[in-house]
């Protein structure tokens, strides 16, 4: 069965910590900026949004994708072919939930892979705000009611997540 | 690039303001080895480029921006950076610390350290971006508080991740006790870092970068904090840790109050009646909207408040801490806590160190009870305990340095020299900082932790948390079962040389590292054997992995810091306590009667320093020993070591 990330924002204290546990484990270094999980925050309005991979059941960035770099692994996740890519930034323009983004020092697109089943995110967040749970009613809800808040509070509207 | 440590990004910027110039250059090899980061580097620093004649607010003065080894690294309580310079308000050693998250994105940005020297012509703030440092105009920034300084800098560079530290007006303006505010709402508030860089035309630095750090032994570095984080699950610390995360530092208000150790109407005692109005459980229930945290921590302390109406409503702001509730609150008979949020919100949009703002209001408080000032000294104000109209007005007015705000803008050792008469009774201070929220009669070891605290009459380079919220394991398995119950004994000033002998060297290392205090001060989880653990796979120094070079580390670094005001004039008569806080007996509360047995613990701190018992100045062996040798050198020809 197929997996994803949901993550309950009123858990979420802005850390950060997810995205170094993310970076130590892709790239071998601390660096959030080439993380597959973002945290956006305006400390003004008091808002923390985390920004990570939902996989969609119809993933916009792969319908986006000239060169067909993003597919999906043994383990149904939609994961990049950093060979194939090209870095033409389509996802990223495509994804409306922020899922997808540029490595700066590769400059090809990067995503959440799930660790290959273990995600490393999960285990670094000290608040418990980031779970792993399965393509079920039960998981759909729990990534909606997620995203939900996020959107919620950065006043955006959306439809797209099943639930 | 030839830097051989890792953790460290191997750059610090040297900035000669006066010629407009940023040079990059190669950090020091020995310095990551011998000082670790942080305040030990900036001690280096420090040591070499200011010293007696360094006029604190002139071109000469210089201004360290500092990181550790464990910013930006996922060790969990290390959202943490440091400024250290020499003080405009005390004159000697100057260090303050800070979280959120400008320490880490300065490495991610390709420096460990920043080194502001000369004075600038025209308003500029610095820029540093995946290796590259700028700086850049800020005429349209000079005067801005400094929340609007932060979102101006942010969409000039069309970038909301950049990370600032920055001034505002009162630092402009030269109050002497002026901050720097980072990431909004937290500050390296004491002791004037903030009016330093005013003096030279610096409004802040901004940070944003993609540069990784990389890591000696990933694996081994991974599994060793892990090692490390596991001791937040151990049961003995599950208290500390729930309160911290539910209240955050609000939760030593009560704490504090019921061991009567709360400073309160200027330090006169230690116990506050209306505690509880301004206490946790209110600010948790009526005003708390979000837990937040500093960079890549696991305690969260940190929390988010609004007030929705009443006198003082406010939107989104960092809730005030336990020092700013204490300073503006129990200290001037202030029991309003909605006032008091808007008091420390105004201190972080002015730039003022909330301690140091109240406790000179709560001294002029306490003059005008005792007919040596009055109304009209004060700018017609009513200066009352409690009056917190009166507070509001004072903190605008010390900003601008206006009218009576001139007086006290100067902190209370030079007021009361200008005052004159009675008033140096009441300048509750060491060294010329005014004193943190703890009292010496209710807690003997505070006594000497503020004596000899080299920026003067602070907490944070030695508290012992270990007597005061009682943690026998601790105190058993640091010194020994013998001495355990007496180091229990919050009264008694057995061993306290020794304790606070052993927290100082510690707090050192913290301090270089650079981690927090909450982990280490409060619960006390992580002590020498962590930086063992997890610095040689982080940086490949294997020296760290040796406990006596660790200690020794910390040894050589509370010896630099020591030595620097040694050669400002600094000895043991300075390492003393104010008039109130060593001779009037605590009138009232759970402590009452309460006084410190100063030179007792102090005597028995110098032996463990390997310092003269009446100086105060360090053996020339020791030094020697620590390979402090250019220290020993230079002391020797002032006739300051023994």
């Amino acid at each position: 069965m197929t997996s994803f990330l949901a993550i309950d924002l009123n858990k979420c204290t802005g850390c950060r910590n997810c995205e170094l546990a993310c970076s130590a484990k892709h790239t071998n270094s601390f660096n959030p900026r080439r993380s597959r999980i973002q945290i956006l925050k305006d400390e003004v309005q008091n808002l923390v949004v985390p920004m990570v991979c939902l996989q969609c059941e119809v993933p916009l960035c792969q319908q986006a994708c000239p060169t067909g770099a993003i597919s999906y692994n043994e383990k149904g996740t939609l994961v990049v072919d950093k060979e194939i890519c090209i870095g033409c930034e389509n996802c990223v323009t495509a994804c409306v939930y922020g899922g997808i983004e540029i490595d700066p020092q590769t400059l090809k697109a990067i995503k959440c892979d799930l660790c290959w089943g273990d995600p490393a995110c999960v285990k670094a967040c000290d608040y418990s705000a980031i779970s792993l749970v399965e393509s079920n009613p039960e998981g759909h809800k729990a990534r909606k009611h997620g995203v939900d808040l996020a959107f919620d509070t950065t006043k955006i509207k959306t439809g797209e997540v099943a639930e | 690039m030839t830097f051989p440590y890792k953790g460290y990004t191997g750059y610090y910027l040297d900035v000669d303001l006066t010629k407009g110039k940023v040079h990059k250059k190669e950090l020091e090899k020995e310095w990551a080895r011998l000082y670790l980061g942080g305040s030990g580097v900036a001690a280096r620093i420090l040591w070499d480029r200011t010293g007696p004649d360094t006029n604190p607010l002139g071109p000469d003065n210089v201004l360290v921006v500092g990181t550790g080894p464990l910013t930006g690294v996922m060790f969990s309580p290390s959202g943490r950076m440091m400024f250290a310079t020499k003080s405009p308000l005390t004159g000697v050693w100057a260090e303050s610390h800070v979280g959120g998250f400008l320490g880490a994105e300065i490495k991610y940005a390709g420096f460990d350290f920043v080194v502001f020297n000369g004075r600038s012509k025209k308003p500029v703030y610095l820029s540093l971006r995946d290796g590259s440092a700028d700086l850049l105009d800020a005429s349209h920034l000079w005067g801005k508080e400094t929340n609007m300084t932060t979102e101006m800098i942010r969409e000039e560079h069309k970038d909301p991740t950049i990370k600032t530290g920055v001034i505002g007006p009162a630092g402009e303006n030269g109050v002497l006790y002026s901050s720097i505010i980072v990431d909004f709402y937290r500050a390296a508030g004491r002791a004037g870092l903030g009016t330093v860089l005013g003096s030279k035309n610096v409004k802040g630095i901004a940070a944003s970068g993609a540069q990784g750090l990389d890591v000696h032994d990933m694996d081994a570095y991974l599994k060793a904090n892990d090692k490390e984080m596991e001791k937040l699950h151990d049961p003995l610390w599950t208290e500390s840790l729930a309160s911290l995360r539910k209240y955050g530092t609000t939760d030593l208000v009560a704490i504090i109050n019921e061991i009567g150790r709360l400073p309160t109407k200027n330090h006169w005692t230690g116990f506050f009646e209306k505690a509880d109005d301004i206490g946790p459980e209110i600010i948790a229930e009526k005003y708390r909207i979000a837990q937040e945290a500093c960079h890549g921590c696991a305690v969260g302390c940190k929390y988010v408040i609004r007030v929705k109406d009443g006198k003082y409503p406010t939107g989104p702001i960092g809730g005030p801490e336990y020092e700013t509730i204490m300073a503006f609150g129990s200290n001037c008979m202030n029991s309003d806590i909605e006032s008091i949020f808007h008091l420390g919100k105004r201190c972080d949009l002015l730039g003022l160190d909330t301690i140091s703002c109240g406790k000179s209001i709560s001294f002029a408080m306490e003059l005008f009870e005792k007919g040596i000032i009055s109304s009209k000294d004060a700018d017609g104000l009513d200066l009352s305990w409690g009056n917190s109209e009166t507070q509001a007005i004072l903190v605008e007015k010390i900003a601008k340095r206006e009218g009576f705000g001139e007086l006290l803008a100067d902190g209370v050792r030079k007021a009361a020299e200008k005052i004159g008469g009675e008033a140096w009774k009441y300048a509750v201070h060491v060294k010329g900082l005014e004193a943190s929220g703890q009292d010496p009669r209710a807690h003997q070891s505070i006594g000497l932790t503020y004596a000899t605290n080299v920026r003067g009459a602070d907490h944070l380079r030695s508290i012992s948390c270990v007597e005061e919220l009682g943690y026998p394991e601790i105190a058993a398995s640091r010194f020994g079962e013998e001495k355990a119950e007496a180091i229990l004994d919050i009264m008694s000033p057995q061993y306290k040389g020794e304790l606070i002998w052993d927290m100082e060297d510690l707090y050192a290392i913290v301090d270089s590292a650079v981690i927090c205090k909450y982990g280490t001060m409060w619960p006390p989880m992580f002590y020498y054997d962590s930086f063992l653990n997890v610095i040689p796979p982080l940086t490949g120094m294997t020296d760290w992995g040796d406990m006596k070079f660790v200690r020794q580390a910390g040894e050589r670094i509370s010896h630099l810091r020591r030595a620097y005001n040694h050669r400002l004039g600094i000895t043991r008569k300075d390492e003393t306590l104010p008039h109130r806080l060593l001779k009037e007996p605590m009138p009232t509360g759970p402590s009452k009667g309460g006084l410190p047995d100063l030179d007792e613990m102090l005597d028995e701190y110098y032996e463990y320093r390997g310092c003269d018992p009446e100086t105060g100045y360090p053996k020339e062996s020791k030094l020697r020993e620590l390979g402090l040798d250019f220290v020993a050198e230079d002391l020797k020809s002032r006739g300051m070591t023994r």
